[in-house]
């Protein structure tokens, strides 16, 4: 059975995790177009640290390297949530299908 | 996140993969994320356990107020594999991280089996480079000076000197150099400003001609092909008796984010070489 989150659930979670983990408080206007350098004040550290976060939360491996790599060649090194949400969505589903 | 103590103080670390040890080590002001967003980390892993961590002061890493010398935070570095149980590694250290990692092989030449230095710029060799004939020096001060901070010819190098007139911003100077770097960058630069870092970064610490000409483990100097350093490149070559240089194209200083393929392909095609090992992903028909 698939088990995997649907994307409103992820952004529940993301959010939840950014201030728990990340200290983010007070983020009920998170958007899919909100970014996570320019708007949320985030650096490429946390986006390391984000990321062990999630997969600690969902108790299973993500490929972030991958994510992380993109975000590298992007020239204003910068991802909005809805990106994440869509990348988590994906990653989910098929780990939820096995 | 997987912390570890060391030195007394609390590293962020990450390790990924199996097979012999690589440490990654950055540079001053930078942190351990530059391993992700080149995908240094990722590639090496396919071959190597590969760890990196946040120097002290950086990233998720406690800060100290001082202790940031070549030598200090050689030993750091040495101090962390102990704690992660690694023997013996080889090193990758981007510009400050490179003498650190060079530092390191000082210190205990056992423990490091080779050597990636990615653009360096050591206290004892400063005196061979002429800053005036790189190109992007005049734009980079631009930058600076838009974002309220001035830098001399003489001292662009000068962190400490850096960190003394971000400190001392007000007002719209310092909203232009919040607005410049960004919120976490300016938060990074500040918990440094207040150590010793800036002074420490610019002293030999032990790190003379004759101790960097003692290093024999295989090293591989990698620069970017307008990198400021070239006169470094060729007098390491010079000075280390198993060095080798290579130019990282079109890249200047931080060749891991400016060409980030061919610093990681000139990474891996190295380590594999001195490891004679093959990625598991390569032993596939």
């Amino acid at each position: 059975m698939n088990t995997a989150p649907d994307r409103d659930e992820i952004q529940r979670d993301l959010a939840a995790i950014l201030e728990a983990r990340l200290g983010l408080a007070g983020l009920g206007s998170l958007e899919h177009e909100t970014r996570f350098f320019a708007d949320l004040g985030l650096a490429s550290i946390d986006a390391v640290v984000l990321g062990e976060a999630i997969q600690e939360h969902y108790d299973r491996a993500i490929p972030f390297n991958l994510m992380m790599a993109d975000i590298g060649s992007r020239s204003e090194r910068d991802f909005a949530i809805g990106e994440l949400v869509d990348f988590l969505h994906i990653q989910l589903a098929k780990s939820g299908e096995r | 996140m997987p912390r570890i103590t060391a030195s007394g103080i609390g590293f962020h670390y990450q390790q990924q993969g199996k097979g012999p040890d690589v440490v990654l080590v950055h540079g001053m002001t930078g942190d351990l994320s530059i391993w992700f967003l080149s995908q240094l980390l990722g590639t090496l892993s396919r071959s190597f356990r590969t760890t990196a961590y946040d120097l002290r002061g950086h990233g998720y890493s406690d800060v100290s107020p001082s202790g940031y010398t070549s030598a200090d935070q050689a030993r750091d570095l040495l101090a962390i594999m102990d704690a992660l149980g690694i023997e013996r590694a080889a090193v990758v250290g981007h510009s400050f991280g490179g003498v650190i990692a060079l530092h390191a092989a000082v210190i205990d030449p056992e423990r490091i089996t080779a050597l990636v230095l990615s653009d360096p710029s050591f206290a004892a060799l400063r005196h061979l480079e002429d800053l005036n004939r790189w190109g992007h020096w005049e734009s980079f001060r631009q930058e600076a000076a838009n974002a309220g901070v001035e830098l001399s010819g003489e001292h662009w190098y000068d962190l400490a000197r850096f960190f003394d007139q971000v400190m001392h911003l007000e007002g719209e100077r310092l909203l232009k150099f919040r607005q410049a770097v960004g919120l976490p960058g300016f938060k990074r630069l500040m918990r440094l400003a207040h150590t010793t870092c800036g002074e420490d970064a610019k002293a030999e610490a032990g790190l003379t001609l004759e101790c960097i000409g003692s290093v024999d483990q295989p090293t591989l100097a990698l620069f970017g092909s307008e990198s400021p350093f070239l006169a470094t490149a060729a007098s390491l070559s010079e000075l280390m008796p198993r060095c080798r240089q290579r130019l990282v194209p079109d890249a200047r200083h931080r060749a891991p984010e400016e060409n980030a393929v061919a610093f990681v392909a000139l990474v891996e095609e190295f380590l594999l070489e001195q490891h004679s090992t093959v990625p598991a992903s390569r032993t596939q028909p």
